[in-house]
């Protein structure tokens, strides 16, 4: 280690032992000072592992990264950046607890979520084991600026081939990576309940990315997720070598798998989380375990571990119950309101909407939200209310998408939603962007215990 | 004589839809309707035609630079009749991308030129970074309307310059190229802008001026009647007062 990574390290390890005393969590700030430091660290760290996966993709990160890490932790300690901090110093401040004053790691076996736009920046100097893309769809546009843009990150960051790639099939975008590659794994799902054709969606890979033809679906799932093809080039979804079939009403997937030169062989897993986009994360996983040498037959036993990371629609038990959810994206937030379709029963709807940068500062992203389909479907929410620093952007949003403007409230603090009461035997949905999501969690937890 | 339905139509909705021009038809939507007055939106595919009897209003939005080179390719075909249209008086909204697309040529950064609609005297080089922020602009004291600000998101490699109208100066932001505190143009009943997020849920004047160009059009010179837009200018002054910019009242003035 270098000089300046030494007093790097020196000045990390002390700020996260005064965070940790004064019980005040600040994720990434240990690793935020560290890099400002000395940039060589991180890599220095990165270089003393034996093992590492990485998270990659629009939706479903931190999901992925945590159901992984159930299925392969079971025997051994992995380190995972699990709090959702992808960024450099978020990475860095993850991997910095098992260093050694003598420069060694304890745990030598990482899986870290990164994100799209700062992996060019760690590949360049190194190369994990394996990188799993979930999937490519439009986020904050100010951050990234463009879909192609994203993807040109992930193209970069995957060129050298001795890192195994494992991508989604289903979306065109994603499995372009792949085309021509050695070492790259595709999953997909082979049979689900329900195809949705008549959502007013984004479609962000509706073309092809080889002729710029319209992409024809056999089959659809949601976003740009399906069984495609392009009519003009005769490009077509890459074969996935694991396969998942999703049936209506059960938490019982299963898993067919088919790599050449090897038997093809089936389990079945049973699903810790509801919602398509979830069966997803899932595959992804179960996935990547399997190329990591994880006998299906531990899978149960792993996922019975499993805790699902803050946001994820959790229930906050009190009365009334709060659930809070997560929302960063169109694609993203369209899911969350359809899972909440068939349970809103005259519930309230809060949603909190910030606009720092975390959260991206363009706020268009609220008008391609399928609203229209929710309220369609959705008419029992007893109240709508509105909160954050754009959460006035929200509440043109809902008067838009047909709400009634003396329904909608819109609240001065985030923590005002927190006041929100719900009927007997009613919950209260809490809807919010990631600057909001922490500090209402806290509150959240501080209050039901 | 009194119009019953309003025909939009969106232009390639399956490239140009980045900037959630979803909303703004949303909005245009609304508004008619709560004056009664019907809304069709026609959406146009790359290469279909436009019959310009068929509808009242043009709505082109923004893509990615790969999707404009795909539009860029096939409008040729549309230039003639658009750029007729245009000189007649047609209603056009057109946001980023869109805007670009209106002049001569957009040339990327590579050097490589994607050719323009040529409807509008107006050209646009890719700089060398993003702008990219909450904007503010003031509207031509000309237009008369309500409120004078207009508000938004901007998100742009593209530097555009022109010698036509601006649609507003620069209050807070960036603008056509940054530098000579433009934005936007407004020739005839044509409005381009890089301003989104998306325009016009929180500028319903804006939103009203385009419905009563739609109108005007086909001889129909109503005046719409005003609507609640409490929660509209709400969201609008919220975001002037982040901005540090002065609310601003255009006084009524007489007839």
């Amino acid at each position: 280690m270098d000089v300046r990574s030494w007093i790097a390290f020196v000045v990390a390890s002390v700020t996260a032992f005064v965070l940790r005393v004064t019980k005040r969590a600040g994720t990434s700030l240990p690793g935020y000072l560290a890099t400002r430091i000395s940039p060589n660290l991180l890599f220095y760290v990165l270089a003393k592992l034996d093992r590492c996966v990485i998270v990659t993709g629009t939706n479903g990160k931190t999901t992925t990264n945590a159901l992984l890490k159930s299925l392969v932790a079971q025997d051994e300690a992995w380190i995972s950046n699990a709090m959702g901090a992808n960024l450099l110093q978020g990475i860095l401040s993850a991997l910095l607890p098992e260093l050694t004053w003598r420069g060694q790691l304890r745990v030598k076996r990482a899986i870290l979520e990164v994100d799209e736009a700062t992996l060019p920046r760690l590949t360049q100097r190194f190369q994990p084991d394996m990188i799993i893309v979930t999937n490519v769809m439009r986020d904050q546009l100010d951050r990234y600026g463009e879909v192609d843009a994203t993807l040109g990150y992930l193209y970069e960051s995957t060129r050298d081939e001795t890192v195994l790639l494992v991508l989604n099939a289903d979306d065109p975008l994603a499995a372009s990576l792949g085309k021509g590659r050695l070492n790259t794994f595709y999953f997909g799902l082979s049979d689900w309940p329900e195809d949705d054709l008549l959502r007013q969606e984004v479609r962000d890979g509706a073309f092809c990315l080889q002729c710029g033809g319209e992409l024809l679906y056999t089959r659809t799932v949601f976003g740009q997720m399906g069984h495609y093809h392009c009519p003009i080039c005769l490009a077509q979804r890459p074969f996935p070598q694991f396969s998942m079939r999703v049936r209506e009403r059960q938490e019982e997937v299963e898993i067919h798998e088919e790599i050449r030169l090897q038997s093809p062989i089936a389990y079945r897993v049973t699903s810790p989380l509801l919602g398509i986009y979830n069966a997803y994360n899932l595959l992804a996983a179960c996935s990547a375990a399997r190329l990591l040498g994880v006998n299906p037959a531990r899978f149960e036993a792993g996922l019975a571990q499993f805790t699902a990371p803050i946001g994820r629609m959790q229930t906050f038990p009190g009365n009334p119950p709060r659930i809070l959810a997560l929302i960063k994206n169109p694609t993203g937030a369209t899911m969350v309101l359809r899972s909440l379709e068939g349970t809103l029963n005259g519930d309230p709807l809060c949603f909190v909407i910030n606009d720092a940068d975390a959260d991206g500062r363009d706020v268009s992203w609220l008008w391609d939200i399928d609203m229209e389909s929710f309220v369609l479907r959705s008419p029992h929410v007893s109240g709508w209310y509105c909160a954050g620093t754009r959460g006035a952007d929200m509440a043109l949003r809902l008067k838009y998408a047909g709400i009634n403007p003396a329904q909608i409230q819109l609240l001065e603090n985030a923590a005002d939603t927190l006041k929100v009461n719900a009927e007997e035997g009613g919950s209260v949905y809490i809807l919010c962007t990631y600057t909001a999501l922490h500090p209402l969690a806290n509150r959240l937890e501080a209050m039901h215990t | 004589m009194r119009t019953q339905t309003i025909r939009i139509a969106h232009l390639f909705p399956e490239l140009l839809n980045l900037y959630a021009d979803q909303g703004n038809l949303a909005v245009l939507t609304a508004r008619a309707r709560a004056r009664g007055i019907e809304v069709k939106v026609v959406p146009i595919k790359l290469r279909e035609p436009i019959d310009y009897r068929q509808v009242d209003l043009i709505m082109l939005g923004g893509g990615s630079d790969r999707e404009q080179r795909v539009v860029s390719e096939a409008l040729a075909s549309y230039a003639p009749d658009l750029r007729h249209a245009i000189e007649d008086g047609f209603p056009f909204l057109a946001v980023c991308g869109g805007y670009q697309l209106l002049g001569h040529s957009y040339e990327l950064t590579s050097g490589e030129l994607l050719p323009g609609l040529q409807a509008l005297d107006l050209v646009t080089k890719a700089g060398t970074s993003r702008l990219i922020g909450n904007i503010a602009i003031e509207l031509p004291a000309t237009l008369k309307l309500a409120r004078s600000t207009v508000v938004g998101f901007e998100n742009h490699i593209g530097r555009t310059e022109h010698a036509h109208q601006a649609l507003g100066r620069v209050l807070a932001g960036h603008g056509n190229n940054g530098v000579d505190h433009a934005e936007g143009i407004f020739l005839k009943r044509v409005i381009g802008t890089y301003i989104h997020g998306p325009l016009l849920p929180k500028n319903p004047h804006l939103a009203d001026l385009l419905l009563s160009y739609a109108l005007a059009y086909r001889g129909d010179e109503r005046t719409l009647e005003p609507l609640d837009d409490t929660m509209e200018w709400l969201a609008h002054d919220q975001m002037l007062a982040r901005l540090n910019v002065a609310r601003k009242e255009r006084l009524e003035e007489g007839e």
